[in-house]
């Protein structure tokens, strides 16, 4: 399963909001998901790939697009290190 | 007043009224070691502050909603000093939603980081203080003996952790630990911007009776006050600092 999918699973079992609803362009507010959500999948997500998401960069996230490129982008730079 | 050679974890000191908290006790000679989860940035910035006091910072990232990371946690205290003087258990989170929309997501979220932490960390920390003079002081609320506008689930979090502060302070007594909290009304932080724009609280800064609204350093200092000898014989109390506001009548009515 790479990257995005994951991120997906989390997000749609954190919202209870069916995977396959969930595409690269769905906004937060489209997949129901309120502020306490967000903080959970940010968590999830962090601790799934060993990385740090600070919530001034997730604030930037417009869709779940945003959030998945950040994610990988922060793999890619952690494996480069 | 000194609390010079001792050692202090302060849950959420990166901001707000933990990093005055921590600031304080760094100021009077303790090491700290500044525990924080979202803001890596912040809490860094605490530590230099700290560092430039004189003192030792030590930064541990640790979500206190989570049993494994608090052991994680204090795993590494162990690991790395092997003793605790001071537990400050500051770090807090909330869902702010009246009644009838709390579901138990919320209300879970909300005592975990609220009132379980106090429990798993202060047991974790008792262990540490063995023979030490260990101090545990929680930041509690107003909205624990008051109702505040969409409070419910902090409120009652908070209670919890004033009925587990009496306990501590009673079982750990044998063990030379003295606990207690602190309950400020709104003292003035980032957080508390964000509740202004929300319009989740009032600025009542003028109906103050004290003339003021609560700063971080005003907790700071009662803080500080019980991690010291000088408050020995104060135990399981929740000392309100609140300027006047919660017995002043007048103050509900508004001043002319």
């Amino acid at each position: 399963m790479n990257t995005e999918e994951q991120v997906r699973e989390i997000v749609a079992r954190i919202t209870h909001t069916d995977k396959s609803i969930i595409t690269r362009e769905s906004t937060f507010k489209e997949i129901k998901a309120d502020s306490l959500d967000i903080v959970q999948a940010l968590v999830a997500v962090e601790e799934t790939f060993g990385i740090e998401i600070p919530d001034e960069e997730a604030q930037k996230f417009q869709n779940f697009g945003d959030f998945v490129s950040y994610v990988e982008n922060q793999i890619a730079q952690k494996e480069k290190v | 007043m000194s609390l010079e050679g001792k050692l202090a974890l302060v849950t959420g000191s990166g901001r707000g009224i933990g990093r005055a908290i921590a600031l304080k006790l760094a100021s009077q000679g303790t090491d700290i070691i500044v525990n924080f989860f979202r803001h890596r940035d912040t809490a860094e910035q605490t530590a230099n502050e700290i560092q430039a006091l004189g003192v030792k910072a030590e930064l541990i990232r640790a979500n206190v909603g989570d049993p494994a990371k608090i052991d994680e946690m204090f795993d590494t205290i162990n690991n790395k000093f092997g003793c605790l003087d001071i537990l400050i258990n500051n770090a807090a989170s909330g869902v702010g939603r009246p009644i009838m929309d709390i579901d138990v997501k919320a209300w879970e979220w909300t005592m975990d980081i609220n009132a379980r932490a106090l429990l798993l960390c202060a047991q974790r920390a008792a262990k540490l203080m063995n023979g030490r003079d260990g101090k545990i002081v929680s930041i509690s609320s107003l909205g624990s003996p008051f109702v505040l506008p969409n409070y419910a689930a902090v409120g009652v979090s908070k209670a919890a952790l004033e009925a587990l502060t009496r306990y501590l302070a009673i079982e750990l007594a044998p063990q030379g630990i003295c606990v207690n909290a602190v309950a400020a009304s709104a003292v003035e932080t980032e957080a508390l911007k964000f509740y202004f724009k929300e319009g989740l609280v009032k600025d009542n800064r003028q109906a103050t009776p004290a003339g003021r609204g609560v700063i971080p350093e005003d907790v700071a200092n009662v803080v500080a006050f019980l991690c010291s000898e000088e408050a020995f014989m104060i135990r399981g109390q929740i000392i309100v600092i609140d300027g006047g506001t919660s017995i002043g009548m007048f103050s509900l009515a508004g001043k002319e």
